[in-house]
C-alpha cells in the first residue's frame, strides 16, 4: 500500500500494534522502547522524524512511569541513587532536545542510524554481569548511594553500594544529551553506566535505569510539547500500545528465553539503523 | 521501605492509572470524531510528513501554552492527556521533597527548577 494514499486511520492502528509488540520485547530484553520505536517508525512510517522523536520520548516516559512504582516497591529502583544522576541527565537532555529540533533532518537521520547500529553492536558485545562495587567513593558516601534489596533467586537480602560517582554523573549527562537529541529513553546506556561504571548490581541498575528515564525524559518532553512537535495521533496510540504490551512482557519475563529476544532486538536495531543511515544519506528514501 | 520511596511509588501509581484511563477515553473521542479536531484528521497525512516548522506554518497549530484554550478540540484534548504524563515527575518530586534528607532535598529542588524551566518554554 502506498503510504501517501493510505487512509489516516491505518497509521494509529499500525502504531498501536507495533508498540504493543515493542512493549513486550522491551521488557523481556531489558531495553527502553524508544531505541526501537524511533528508528523503526522514523524509517518505515510516513511521519517526519521531528514528530517521531517527540513520540519516542513520550513513549519511553509513559512506559517507565508505569513500571517505576513496582520497581521502587521491590527496592530495585533507588530514589537516592537516581536523584543526582537524573538531575545531570535532565539538564543535558533539555539541551539535547533543543539541539535535536534545530539540526537538519538528514544530519539527525545519519547520526541516529550510526548510534542505533553502535548500540546494537554494544548489546551484542557487552557482558551483562558487570563488576560490583565493594566500597563507596567519597562522594558516593556523602550522597549515601547505597541500599539493599531482596533477591528471591538466592533467598537473600543483598547490600549494595556504588563508586566512581563523578564519572557516573558525567556519563548520565552524556546519555541525557543524546536521549534528548534522538528522542530515546537510552536505557541501553543507563544500565551499563550504573552496573559496569558505578558498580551497582545488575537488578538495581535495570530498575534504577527505568526510574532515571522517567525523570530525565520529563523536561525533554516539555520541550517537544512547547514547540508543537507532539502529534497526538502518533503519540497516544503508541503510549497505550507500549503500556499494555509492557504488562504482557512483565508476565512473559519468567518464561520467554531472553537470549532469543536479545538476538531479535539486535537484528531489528541493525535493520532500522541501516535504513535511517541510508535515508539520511539520500540513498533510500 | 523508606517513606520517600513508598510515597513516590504510591502517588505515581495512582497518577499513571488515572492518566491511562483519561488518555484512552480522549483518544476514543478523537479517533471516532466525537469532537471536532483543530487540524482535521483527513488533512493530517499531508502535513505529518513535513518538518516541524513547515507543519506549524501550514496547519496554524499553536506553540508554547497557546494550545491550552483549544483543549475542547479533540486533538488538543489528547495533548492535554499526554501532558499529564510529562507532569507526573514534578508532582511526585513536590510530594516527596519534605521527606528527603537535606542533601537529596537540594537535588530534588534543583530538578523541580529544571522541570519548571522546561514547562515554561524558557528553554
Amino acid at each position: 500500500m502506498d503510504p501517501a494514499t493510505a487512509p489516516w486511520w491505518i497509521w494509529p492502528l499500525a502504531l498501536f500494534a507495533l508498540t504493543y509488540l515493542l512493549g513486550i520485547v522491551a521488557v523481556v530484553a531489558g531495553i527502553g522502547g524508544g531505541v526501537l520505536f524511533v528508528p523503526l517508525v522514523g524509517s518505515f512510517f510516513p511521519f517526519h522524524l521531528d514528530f517521531v522523536r517527540g513520540a519516542g520520548l513520550l513513549l519511553a516516559l509513559a512506559g517507565t512511569l508505569a513500571a517505576a512504582p513496582l520497581l521502587l516497591r521491590a527496592r530495585l529502583a533507588n530514589l537516592r541513587l537516581v536523584l543526582p544522576l537524573a538531575l545531570a541527565g535532565s539538564i543535558a537532555s533539555l539541551f539535547g532536545a533543543v539541539v535535536g529540533l534545530a539540526l537538519p533532518t538528514d544530519v539527525v537521520q545519519i547520526a541516529l542510524g550510526a548510534t542505533v547500529m553502535a548500540v546494537a553492536f554494544l548489546l551484542w558485545r557487552t557482558d551483562p554481569a558487570g563488576q560490583l562495587a565493594t566500597e563507596s567513593d567519597a562522594l558516593g558516601e556523602i550522597l549515601r548511594l547505597k541500599g539493599e534489596y531482596h533477591d528471591p533467586a538466592v533467598h537473600m537480602d543483598i547490600d549494595w553500594r556504588t563508586h566512581r560517582t563523578i564519572a557516573g554523573l558525567a556519563a548520565f549527562a552524556g546519555i541525557g544529551f543524546f536521549g534528548g537529541v534522538f528522542g530515546l529513553g537510552a536505557g541501553f546506556a543507563n544500565v551499563p553506566a550504573l552496573n559496569v561504571l558505578m558498580g551497582a548490581p545488575l537488578k538495581v541498575a535495570v530498575g534504577s535505569s527505568g526510574l532515571v528515564i522517567s525523570i530525565i525524559n520529563s523536561p525533554a518532553a516539555w520541550v517537544y510539547i512547547n514547540r508543537g512537535a507532539v502529534l497526538p495521533l502518533i503519540v497516544v496510540p503508541s503510549i497505550l500500545g507500549i503500556m499494555l504490551g509492557a504488562r504482557v512482557g512483565a508476565r512473559l519475563l519468567r518464561t520467554m528465553p531472553a537470549s532469543v529476544v536479545r538476538r531479535v532486538v539486535i537484528v531489528a536495531m541493525l535493520l532500522a539503523g541501516i535504513r535511517a543511515l541510508l535515508r539520511g544519506l539520500d540513498v533510500w528514501i | 521501605m523508606d517513606l520517600d520511596h513508598e510515597t513516590y511509588a504510591r502517588w505515581l501509581d495512582r497518577m499513571v492509572r488515572v492518566a491511562f484511563v483519561l488518555t484512552t477515553a480522549a483518544f476514543a473521542v478523537y479517533f471516532f470524531g466525537v469532537l471536532p479536531a483543530y487540524v482535521p484528521l483527513d488533512t493530517l497525512p499531508s502535513l505529518w510528513r513535513l518538518p516541524l516548522a513547515q507543519y506549524l506554518e501550514r496547519s496554524g497549530a499553536p506553540v508554547g501554552w497557546a494550545w491550552l484554550p483549544l483543549a475542547g478540540r479533540a486533538d488538543y484534548l489528547n495533548l492535554a492527556a499526554v501532558a499529564l504524563f510529562a507532569l507526573m515527575t514534578l508532582v511526585c518530586y513536590l510530594r516527596v521533597i519534605p521527606l528527603l534528607p537535606r542533601l537529596q532535598m537540594a537535588f530534588a529542588l534543583a530538578q523541580v527548577l529544571v522541570l519548571l524551566a522546561a514547562m515554561s518554554g524558557l528553554v
